[in-house]
C-alpha cells in the first residue's frame, strides 16, 4: 500500500474513532454537577444570561468582625480588584474597584438590596443604561476553624466581555480575583496585614 | 546593601541592591551578622525548583541585629535574632495549631496561584526561596526586611556566638522535626540517607531522642567520617548495595524507621535516577526520588518513613505497593522551624548540643558565587558555608 493510502485510511480511522467517541459520550446520562444532595460542592457557572464567578474563604472571625472589616476597613478598599465595597457616605451604595469598573463596558451603580445579621449581604447593580450585576457575602459557621465567607457574582457577559476578553477570559479573571480579595480581607483580619513581598513602600 | 543575587542557572552575582524599608506594622529591618548557603539553595542555584527570577536575593538561613522596627513590632533596636526560613502571621487556623510552614497569610495573594495550582493550597511565604513562596528577598544580603516581626523571629542570648545559634534558623529544626516524625522508641534503629548538614543534624537529633542504632547512608567519603564522629554507622552505597546491607545489618527485620534527608536531587548511578535526569534535562519530570524509593523499600513492615528532604514536583515509579501492604506511615513537610527553637536554644545553652562543628568553610559575602560552587561540587569538603556580609 502507497503512503497516499496510508493517509486516506489512517484519516478515515481516526474520523471514525471520533465519531464513535461523540455518540458513546452523547448516549450517556447526564448528570448535573450541581445536583448534589443538601449543599452543593460547587456553585453554577451559568444562570440564564448570567455568568456566575465565585469564591470562599474561611476566616478566623465571627460574621460581625467580617462585615465590619468590609464596610470600614480602610486598608482593605485600595487593594482590593474585584469584590465591591462600601462607598461611605452613604450605607447601602457600593464602589465597584478598579479592575471590576474597567471590566464592565457600562457605568456600574451598585446598591444593597438585602442584609440578614451574620447571613447575608446581597447587591445590585441598578438604573437604566448601567451594567447588569448581581452579587452576595454568604457567611456560614465552620466551627473552630472559623467562619466561611462566599462571594458570588453574576453579570451579563455582554456588559463584562469586551471585544478583547472573552467570556471565559472574563470569568476566569473575576473568579480568580474574587479569591483574591477574599484572601486579602482573611489576611486583614486575621494578621492584620495585607502580605507583600515588597521591600520598599510603593512611592506615593 | 550589597546581596547575593540569582542571576542564572549557576549564576550568582553579589551586586548593589535597595536597602530594604518598613512596608507593614508588624515589620522589622535586621543588619545580618551571619548567613549560610543551605542545601535546598542548591535547587534554586540548579534551577530544579522553578520560580526564581533573576536579581532575586537568596539566602534563608540567616540572623542579625534590629535596626529599624515597625509600629506594631514587638522587637527593640539592638536585640539579636536568630530568623527562621517560615514567614508565618502567628493568626490563622495552621499558625494557632503550630503548623508554620503551612500558614494562610504570609504569601502574597499574587504569588498563591502558582503554588495553588502546583500542591493544591497556597504555602507559607519563605525568605529567599523563589516566587512559589512568595518572592521575598533572603538574608544573602546585608539587611532584611522581616514580616511579622512580633512573632516570626527569635530573639537571642548576646553571650552564645552565631556560630552555634545561625542554624536554629532552619537546619537544625529540620533534623529535630525529622527524627520527630521518625516517632523514635527509645532503642529503634534509625537509618538516615544523607550525610549534608540536615542529615548531620537529623542524625544528631535522632540520638538526642533515644535512638537505639542511627545508620547513615551517603557515597562521599568526608560526609561519612562526619556521621561517625557523631556516633552513626556508616554505609557507602558506591561500595555496597544498601537494602543487602540493611537487612544484614537489621537481622533480617529492617531499619525500624527510615529518613530520606536527600529529597528531589538524588545523587547515583541506579536506573531509576538515570531515567529521572533524563526526563529532568528534557523538562518531564522534575523530582529525582530514588532516595525515597529506596528507603520505602528497606523500611520494616509496620515502620515509619519521615522525608524532610525537599521535593518540588511529582515522581515516578513509586513503591506505593510496598507502601501499603508494609503498613508504612509517611511523615514529611517543611519545617515548622519556630515550634523547635526554644527547646533547641536550651539544649544549646547547656551545652548538650553544639551545632557549630557542622561549619568548613568561612567567606565574605562577596565570595558567595565561590561558595555556591564549591558547595554544590566539592561535597567532600565543603559541608557547610557560611558567609558574613
Amino acid at each position: 500500500m502507497n503512503l497516499a493510502n496510508w493517509a486516506r485510511y489512517g484519516l478515515a480511522a481516526t474520523l471514525a474513532t471520533a465519531a464513535g467517541g461523540v455518540l458513546i459520550y452523547r448516549s450517556q446520562p447526564r448528570t448535573n454537577r450541581d445536583a448534589a444532595p443538601a449543599r452543593t460542592a460547587r456553585h453554577a457557572r451559568r444562570f440564564g444570561d448570567y455568568r456566575i464567578a465565585g469564591a470562599t474563604v474561611t476566616i478566623r472571625a465571627t460574621p460581625e468582625q467580617i462585615v465590619k472589616c468590609w464596610r470600614s476597613n480602610a486598608l482593605l478598599w485600595p487593594a482590593l480588584e474585584y469584590l465591591p465595597f462600601p462607598e461611605g457616605n452613604q450605607p447601602d451604595l457600593l464602589l465597584p474597584p478598579a479592575e471590576l469598573r474597567a471590566m464592565a463596558s457600562r457605568p456600574l451603580l451598585t446598591r444593597i438590596v438585602a442584609e440578614r445579621e451574620d447571613e447575608l449581604v446581597a447587591w445590585r447593580s441598578e438604573g437604566e443604561g448601567h451594567a447588569d450585576m448581581h452579587g452576595r457575602l454568604r457567611f456560614r459557621d465552620n466551627g473552630a476553624k472559623g467562619t466561611t465567607v462566599e462571594v458570588i457574582m453574576a453579570v451579563r457577559p455582554h456588559h463584562f466581555a469586551s471585544a478583547l476578553k472573552t467570556e471565559a477570559m472574563m470569568a476566569e479573571a473575576l473568579e480568580l480575583g474574587l479569591l483574591r480579595d477574599l484572601r486579602r480581607m482573611k489576611m486583614l483580619i486575621e494578621a492584620g496585614e495585607i502580605a507583600t513581598a515588597r521591600s520598599r513602600p510603593e512611592a506615593a | 546593601m550589597r546581596a547575593a543575587t540569582f542571576q542564572g542557572k549557576g549564576d550568582i552575582d553579589v551586586r548593589d541592591m535597595p536597602d530594604p524599608k518598613i512596608v507593614n506594622p508588624r515589620d522589622a529591618i535586621i543588619e545580618v551578622t551571619s548567613t549560610a548557603i543551605c542545601g535546598s539553595d542548591l535547587h534554586l542555584y540548579d534551577t530544579v525548583i522553578p520560580g526564581v527570577e533573576k536579581d532575586d536575593i537568596l539566602g534563608h538561613e540567616f540572623m542579625g541585629r534590629v535596626v529599624e522596627v515597625g509600629k506594631d513590632s514587638t522587637l527593640e533596636v539592638g536585640q539579636r535574632v536568630v530568623v527562621p526560613f517560615t514567614i508565618f502571621c502567628g493568626h490563622c487556623f495552621q499558625c494557632a495549631e503550630q503548623r508554620y510552614s503551612a500558614c494562610d497569610n504570609s504569601c502574597p495573594v499574587e504569588d498563591q496561584e502558582v503554588a495553588e495550582k502546583a500542591f493544591g493550597y497556597p504555602m507559607a511565604g519563605m525568605f529567599g526561596y523563589s516566587h512559589l513562596t512568595g518572592g521575598y528577598a533572603g538574608g544573602q544580603a546585608e539587611y532584611v526586611r522581616i514580616p511579622y516581626s512580633d512573632v516570626v523571629p527569635m530573639v537571642v542570648p548576646e553571650d552564645i556566638p552565631d556560630d552555634r545559634l545561625l542554624f536554629l534558623s532552619d537546619i537544625l529544626p529540620t533534623g529535630w522535626m525529622a527524627a520527630l516524625n521518625a516517632e523514635i522508641a527509645p532503642g529503634d534503629t534509625i537509618a538516615v540517607w544523607g550525610c549534608g548538614p540536615v542529615g548531620l543534624f537529623t542524625i544528631l537529633s535522632a540520638l538526642q531522642q533515644q535512638a537505639g542504632r542511627v545508620i547513615a547512608i551517603d557515597g562521599v567519603q568526608g560526609r561519612l567520617d562526619m556521621a561517625e564522629s557523631l556516633g552513626a554507622e556508616p554505609v557507602n552505597f558506591h561500595e555496597t548495595d544498601i537494602l543487602d546491607a540493611l537487612k544484614q545489618m537489621t537481622g533480617g527485620i529492617g531499619p525500624d524507621a527510615v529518613i530520606d534527608a536527600v529529597g528531589m536531587e538524588a545523587h547515583g548511578f541506579s536506573v531509576d535516577n538515570i531515567a529521572d535526569r533524563i526526563k529532568q534535562s528534557v523538562g518531564m519530570g522534575q523530582d529525582r526520588a530514588h532516595v525515597l524509593r529506596q528507603a520505602i523499600m528497606a523500611c520494616r513492615k509496620g515502620g515509619r518513613v519521615s522525608v524532610p528532604g525537599v521535593y518540588g514536583g511529582k515522581a515516578d515509579m513509586f513503591p506505593l505497593g510496598a507502601m501499603m501492604q508494609k503498613g508504612l506511615q509517611l511523615r514529611t513537610g517543611q519545617t515548622h522551624v519556630r515550634r523547635y527553637t526554644a527547646e533547641l536554644l536550651d539544649l544549646i545553652e547547656r551545652d548538650v548540643i553544639d551545632p557549630s562543628f557542622l561549619i568548613s568553610h568561612r567567606l565574605p559575602l562577596e565570595q558567595a558565587a565561590t561558595g555556591y560552587r564549591n558547595f554544590r561540587d566539592n561535597q567532600d569538603e565543603w559541608i557547610k558555608v557560611v558567609m558574613h556580609p
